[in-house]
């Protein structure tokens, strides 16, 4: 299969390629990305430590901060954009994504309910009289 | 030294197995020094093992699923003769034993017969029907196939050299954690799929890849043939529905092998959750099968009918929307598991929802026929027979959809079935109208219509014989893999459904003899343009076999069903061309990479299940060896010299010139 | 018969979707090749989070033994954490290396990310070794069961990476910067950067959020 003559622009990016800028430009995204990255960490760490916010929120506030810090390493680090040309990428990311959310959330969820209505035996032992 | 493996492994107490057991073997080295004594070798190495051509890779997995669909059916024939029989009996197997054969039975007929049957179609159609050269990645194909053939290897394996799972197919917890399975079986059982699975995940990217990045010059995704459609559909649903039984299954050996706690009845394991986790990927697993035959099914409901596609967008539609709910509907195989009335209800209502995109394409079907001239030819007999069937099955399974109807009839005769009816009237039935309908593109001959048909029939009302006992039975209470009973009810229906198996044996007889007399009289059966059916979508547009680039050049699409209009246009113009100007063309080269990777991974498999753990770390390090040797390689690509191709493709056009010219319309 | 379908045809369009931007046939190799990466990543972060499932469903099995905020030391994880995130960074300045076909940048980029990796490995290994000295292993309860696999699954996609990192530099050496082996060190990039993505949810969810439980 030989590569195509057509003009690149007619296709779609490869995930993780980037238009292609300068060396600087490029390099500056990265450190960028890096910057941000660092700074979310910090605050994820210094949350979950702290006792100067609300208790109650501080699960919210990680998870949070986790997704933000995955939306800065698939934009800065692995180039991924909301072009014409990345629509494919960002589809498969999607349905991904989706099928993350129903397996992990599909189980707590389940098995929440399955754990509250059929405990094991060695809870259910203690409740006879 | 060899870890648990000693001489008690092979039963030679047990005259079943170790009676089958040597007769493969016999039939094994009878067939392999046959091949090596007529000089075979060089050829089948050359052409078949190391190929990465996506026809030759189709072809072989399918040849893989049928002689599993004997191993299989044999299980099957089994099990119908022990109910029949084990009536206030203990019949004439034990129970241990009885165990492994209906544990074997649905491992190897849903992952050793039904997905190397539909993986082989698309490997071998869809670069065709998108008017490419091969797949994305050639190489890997070759991969994927042979892991197949390895985990295929390992659970055949397990007859002679140890015992398989006990558990049913998938292998539930606490049985299958080792304080209630000591043996190997079960390890059997998770390895073999370990190593499958990442072959089927494998193929799953490729075809992926092919339909979303590897389509020929004007295919936009609204003028694929539908069975590229179902093909992306399905492989979607591959790739994200495998992972979870990989994840799962490694959980389970964790627990076996080192004392982990995901599963266990102790330390706060959670038998429950490896129900929820399996099936999250069983029921994906289950559209995965049938995706793949709805679209053969277009394909060939179209062509027979004489007629495009009815209701194009409809169908791409209810194929997407099947892709993704089939994702969400996963609890309904546990009912009665205890999650409450309220999940029971949000996930027996999704999966009466999944039923209606299903219904959509069946209408279609029918209007694609209506005012359609209509050709009964075998493989429209299977379409046909598919759409009863499966309409059925359907039913009844949106009837166990209905949770408290579900607290009756869950693991009953009922549900077995249900999924039956479906797996065979969807998938097998697709299966068999693909392998008909595309065998001439692949071998360059037809198969016999009469043996054709007559496998048809045998086939659909053995299957009807067998399995409505079994709707009946359920209903008067029978659960399923019982060893023995004593209900009087049920016997006579457990006679019927036996003699419903010899009904079809004979259709599967059939199916042999087909092709017997069709290989013996091919001259006569010759397809000398490539388009035998006059068919609609581009792989008809090659000769039969295809040379091995395909396509001399890339089509030029400009609408759906782009062979039809092609047709169309050659006709009107009369074929007057100037010749066209033919380039050098670019193939991969065939690689040793997928055997020899498989060889080790077979390797690797029996050693962990044995735990011979040097054999385990031997090998490791060849398969790692294998990908460095592969990435190492300087030549990857080899080229056909343009007069070469020119020559090919000339032949092939002399045949359509000739078949145009005779007969003055299509 | 030609495979060049004839212009001026009334028919091209049966559905008239309107104004169609003609298909301009396969991709290159280079998008071809990355494409079936990205979705074998996506394969594997499925399987991922059927680990963060079990992890979510058994996190409180402890079974009479330690919760997590009883074994979790933030410290190494924060140590961990940086190492990654900059072993992503220099992993993208490799790449760029490798683009602009500068050797000595590449080589530096992978040796550094390389070093990285393994000080995270080398951390990892030593809370592992030192949890089932105390009698805090896998086999302890099924959260220390859920902690180790989701953890060291992550652990043991990084130990691939850094073989797949050594051959990578390998096959530079080697072949140079040639055609296929850019489109190896691409898929290579995509995995490090994805394996840097699980991470955060690892630290997020295990570390952070399981040091209040």
């Amino acid at each position: 299969m030989s590569d195509q003559t057509h003009a690149r622009s007619e296709h779609d990016i490869a995930p993780g390629d980037e238009e292609q800028h300068s060396v600087g430009e490029r390099v500056l995204g990265y450190v960028v990305g890096l910057a941000l990255a660092l700074l979310l960490t910090a605050t994820s760490f210094f949350i979950a430590g702290t006792d100067l916010v609300w208790q109650p929120s501080i699960p919210v506030a990680l998870i949070v901060l986790a997704i933000a810090q995955m939306g800065v390493h698939l934009v800065f680090f692995l180039h991924i954009t909301t072009g014409p040309d990345n629509t494919n990428n960002v589809l498969a990311l999607a349905f991904g994504l989706l099928v993350v959310f129903l397996v992990v959330g599909g189980t707590v969820w389940i098995m929440g309910h399955l754990n509250q209505n059929m405990p094991p035996m060695d809870q259910i032992m203690p409740m006879r009289r | 030294m060899l870890g648990k493996l000693d001489w008690s492994a092979i039963p030679f107490d047990q005259p079943i197995p170790l009676i089958a057991g040597a007769v493969v073997l016999v039939a094994i080295l009878a067939v392999l020094i046959w091949v090596v004594v007529k000089g075979h070798l060089p050829y089948l190495w050359h052409e078949w093992i190391t190929s990465v051509d996506h026809k030759r890779i189709g072809v072989m997995y399918i040849l893989l699923a049928s002689v599993m669909l004997l191993r299989g059916g044999s299980d099957a024939i089994m099990m119908r003769i022990q109910q029949a029989v084990a009536y206030q009996s203990q019949g004439y197997l034990p129970p241990e034993h009885y165990n492994q054969i209906f544990s074997a039975h649905g491992t190897i007929m849903i992952f050793f017969v039904a997905m190397p049957f539909v993986i082989g179609l698309m490997n071998l159609i869809v670069p065709l029907q998108l008017g490419v050269r091969d797949v994305a990645f050639p190489t890997l194909n070759s991969v994927g196939f042979w892991l197949t053939a390895t985990g295929a290897l390992l659970v055949n394996l397990s007859l002679v050299v140890g015992e398989f799972a006990r558990t049913g197919w998938l292998a539930f917890p606490p049985l299958s954690e080792l304080s209630y399975s000591p043996g190997v079986g079960v390890d059997y059982y998770a390895w073999s799929l370990q190593i499958s699975g990442v072959g089927t995940l494998v193929a799953g990217i490729n075809l992926v890849t092919t339909v979303l990045k590897l389509r020929t010059k004007g295919m936009n995704y609204l003028r694929m043939p539908m069975f590229c459609w179902t093909t992306l559909a399905s492989n979607l649903l591959i790739v994200a529905a495998f992972p979870i039984l990989t994840a799962t299954l490694a959980m389970l050996l964790l627990d076996r092998y080192l004392g982990f706690h995901f599963f266990t009845n102790e330390a706060g394991g959670n038998v429950m959750m490896f129900m929820n986790l399996i099936w999250a990927w069983g029921h994906p697993e289950v559209y995965i099968l049938v995706l793949p035959a709805f679209g053969i099914f277009s394909e060939v409901v179209s062509t027979f009918s004489g007629k495009a596609l009815f209701g194009y967008r409809s169908m791409v539609l209810a194929t997407m929307a099947i892709c993704v709910i089939s994702f969400m509907v996963w609890l309904h195989h546990f009912f009665t598991m205890g999650a409450g009335p309220d999940v029971n209800a949000i996930f027996g209502i999704a999966s009466m929802i999944i039923a209606v995109p299903t219904g959509v394409k069946i209408y279609n079907w029918l209007f694609t026929m209506y005012g359609g001239r209509i050709r009964f030819a075998t493989p429209m007999l299977w379409a046909v027979g598919f759409m009863v069937t499966f309409i059925i099955g359907g039913l009844t399974g949106v009837l166990v959809a209905v949770p408290p109807a579900d607290f009756m009839l869950h693991n009953s005769m009922f549900l077995v079935a249900h999924f039956h009816n479906v797996i065979i009237g969807g998938v097998l039935f697709g299966a068999f109208a693909g392998f008909e309908y595309w065998f001439p593109k692949a071998f360059g001959f037809r198969l016999d219509e009469r043996w054709g048909k007559a496998a048809f029939w045998f086939t659909f009302l053995g299957f009807y014989v067998t399995f409505v006992p079994l709707y009946v039975a359920g209903m008067l209470g029978m659960t399923r893999r019982l060893q023995h009973y004593d209900v009087a009810a049920w016997r006579p229906w457990m006679f019927v459904a036996a003699a419903g198996m010899a009904v079809l044996t004979i259709g599967v007889i059939c199916q042999i003899v087909q092709l017997v007399v069709s290989i013996r009289n091919r001259e006569a059966l010759r397809d000398r343009t490539g388009d035998p059916w006059d068919g609609r979508s581009l792989e008809w547009a090659t000769s039969s076999p295809p040379p091995v680039f395909n396509f001399a050049f890339h089509p030029d699409v400009r609408g759906e069903d782009a062979y039809w209009d092609m047709k169309l246009s050659a006709q009107q113009q009369s074929l007057d061309h100037a010749a066209p100007e033919y380039h050098d063309i670019e193939m991969p080269r065939n690689s040793p990479t997928g055997f020899t990777c498989a060889f080790f991974a077979t390797i690797m498999g029996f050693a962990l299940i044995w735990h011979i753990w040097w054999m385990v770390i031997l090998g490791g390090v060849g398969a790692f060896a294998t990908f460095v040797v592969f990435a190492w390689r300087d030549h990857d690509e080899y080229v056909i010299p343009a007069d070469e191709v020119a020559r090919i493709d000339r032949i092939n056009l002399e045949e359509r010139r000739s078949l145009v010219s005779m007969a003055g319309t299509i | 018969m030609s495979m060049t379908a004839t212009a001026g045809r009334a028919h091209a369009d049966p559905h008239h979707i309107g104004l169609v931007v003609e298909h301009p046939g396969p991709a290159p190799k280079r998008t071809v090749t990355a494409y079936g990466f990205w979705v074998f990543l996506l394969s594997d972060i499925v399987m991922f989070s059927c680990f963060f499932a079990a992890y979510a469903v058994l996190a409180d099995q402890t079974a009479g033994g330690p919760k997590g905020s009883e074994i979790f030391e933030q410290r190494n994880v924060a140590i961990e954490t940086v190492c990654l995130l900059l072993s992503s960074f220099t992993c993208g300045m490799a790449s760029i290396a490798a683009d602009v076909r500068n050797r000595f940048w590449f080589y530096l980029g992978m040796a550094v990310t390389c070093m990285l990796g393994l000080i995270f490995l080398a951390i990892e290994f030593r809370e592992f070794a030192d949890l089932v000295a105390r009698g805090y292993g896998p086999s302890r309860s099924a959260f220390l069961t859920s902690f180790f696999s989701l953890v060291g699954c992550h652990g043991l996609h990084v130990s691939a990476g850094i073989l797949w990192l050594l051959t990578m530099m390998a096959q530079v050496f080697a072949k140079g910067f040639r055609a296929d082996v850019l489109r190896r060190m691409m898929c290579f990039a995509l995995f490090w950067h994805a394996l840097d993505i699980v991470w955060v949810g690892v630290f997020s969810v295990v570390y952070l959020l399981g040091s209040g439980v």
